[in-house]
């Protein structure tokens, strides 16, 4: 009995986690400006507050911050366009890549 | 106030220009003066230094000695990408060693100076990969919330070791900033406007400041954001004109004085490190102004 149990919670568990690995959607978007650490920091954040934003990946060398966000939430490039304005900065590109993990 | 302490008090006044003339930096960029860098829309930006101002070099009998030591307290806030507000507030220990009357007596007072609220806009923005060029104008007000009626045994301290200057007083500017991933360079040009308050008036202040600082690590840019080391050298003309009291202008009070100011910065994403110490190499100041040694400055700066 016990041995079902178990059986049944891991199973629960590896369908949850791989349902949130496919569910989570990428973007990589281009910001134009960034060139210090503490910079990137504003970005980071104006990004994270977007509701069902789950991890922002900023790369100050190239500019692009891979933006990984759940399954069904409504993010978009004005709404990219906005968080990267709120933070002082201008978005060069917006586009939709592959996501890379299960999010956070 | 004796008679006895009104020669000392106009002499000492020459540093009034360049205490009230304390620079708000509070993003990364330049130890001693502003940037033109955003605070990001609804963020914050806290800045704590420690400063240490030294001036012993006296032409006069009074073999005067003044130490200036204390925190600058700067909290910035984004109140949209390109407006910004900064509050600066000063705690100091203001210490004057002097000859009086054949005895050596040392005059001092510490508490809160003046507040000064500015407000910075960014009013030009150039942005490409990795680089950046913008310019911010400026304007402030300084509120006299400081002391400036202090008292020790031989009466009412000379305004320079005040903790305020009991005067509204307003300042303003521009800051040019361009910023690269291996280099940046920050420019400003500011002038303080001071008052008359008890009978003294501070005089004016006006500064050019310039700044450069270079990515001395990590060498090569890898991904994500890595701490920057960077090596910081900059350059401040300050040049204050002649207090007024009494109706009349102080001759030795005011004059040009050139910093040059190397330091190191360490800055991470949510917070920097710094220290950096104002070294004058030219000092073209009025009669026995009293000269600057240099000015220590130490602190950090938190993102939130």
């Amino acid at each position: 009995m016990t041995r079902i149990w178990q059986r049944t919670v891991l199973a629960v568990v590896l369908a949850l986690m791989s349902a949130s690995a496919f569910a989570a959607q990428a973007y990589k978007l281009g910001v134009n400006g960034l060139a210090c650490p503490f910079c990137a920091y504003g970005v980071e954040k104006q990004l994270k507050a977007v509701k069902g934003v789950e991890k922002v990946d900023v790369d100050i060398k190239t500019g692009n911050v891979i933006v990984t966000v759940a399954e069904g939430t409504a993010f978009d490039e004005a709404t990219a366009k906005k968080a990267v304005t709120d933070a002082g900065f201008t978005l060069r590109g917006f586009e939709k890549i592959p996501a890379q993990g299960s999010g956070k | 106030m004796t008679l006895a302490h009104a020669p000392v008090k106009i002499r000492i006044t020459a540093l009034a220009g360049l205490l009230l003339a304390a620079p708000f930096p509070v993003r990364g960029a330049p130890i001693t003066f502003n940037t033109a860098l955003p605070v990001h829309q609804g963020g914050w930006v806290l800045r704590e230094q420690f400063v240490l101002n030294r001036n012993t070099d006296d032409p006069s009998s009074a073999n005067r000695d003044v130490r200036v030591s204390g925190f600058v307290s700067v909290l910035g806030y984004g109140v949209t990408r390109d407006f910004a507000l900064f509050g600066v507030l000063p705690y100091l220990d203001k210490r004057l060693d002097v000859n009086m009357a054949g005895q050596r007596v040392e005059r001092s007072d510490e508490g809160f100076g003046d507040f000064i609220l500015i407000g910075r806009y960014i009013a030009y923005t150039s942005d490409a990969p990795g680089r950046t060029l913008r310019i911010a104008p400026f304007l402030g007000v300084k509120a006299p919330t400081g002391r400036d009626d202090a008292r020790d045994g031989l009466g009412r301290l000379p305004p320079p070791v005040q903790p305020g200057s009991g005067s509204w007083d307003v300042l303003g500017g521009a800051v040019l900033t361009y910023q690269t991933l291996d280099f940046q360079i920050d420019s400003q040009l500011s002038y303080q406007a001071n008052q008359n308050a008890n009978g003294f008036e501070s005089g004016d202040v006006f500064r050019a400041d310039a700044s450069f600082q270079y990515r001395l690590w990590p060498r090569k840019l890898g991904g994500g954001v890595p701490a920057f080391l960077y090596g910081v050298l900059e350059a401040n003309l300050v040049h204050a004109g002649k207090n007024r009291g009494g109706g009349a202008a102080d001759p030795n009070s005011g004059g040009t004085t050139l910093f040059l100011s190397p330091g190191l910065q360490y800055v991470t994403k949510k917070w920097i490190v710094e220290a950096g110490v104002q070294v004058p190499v030219i000092q073209n100041l009025h009669g026995t102004a009293l000269k600057n040694d240099y000015i220590l400055n130490a602190g950090f700066r938190i993102n939130f």
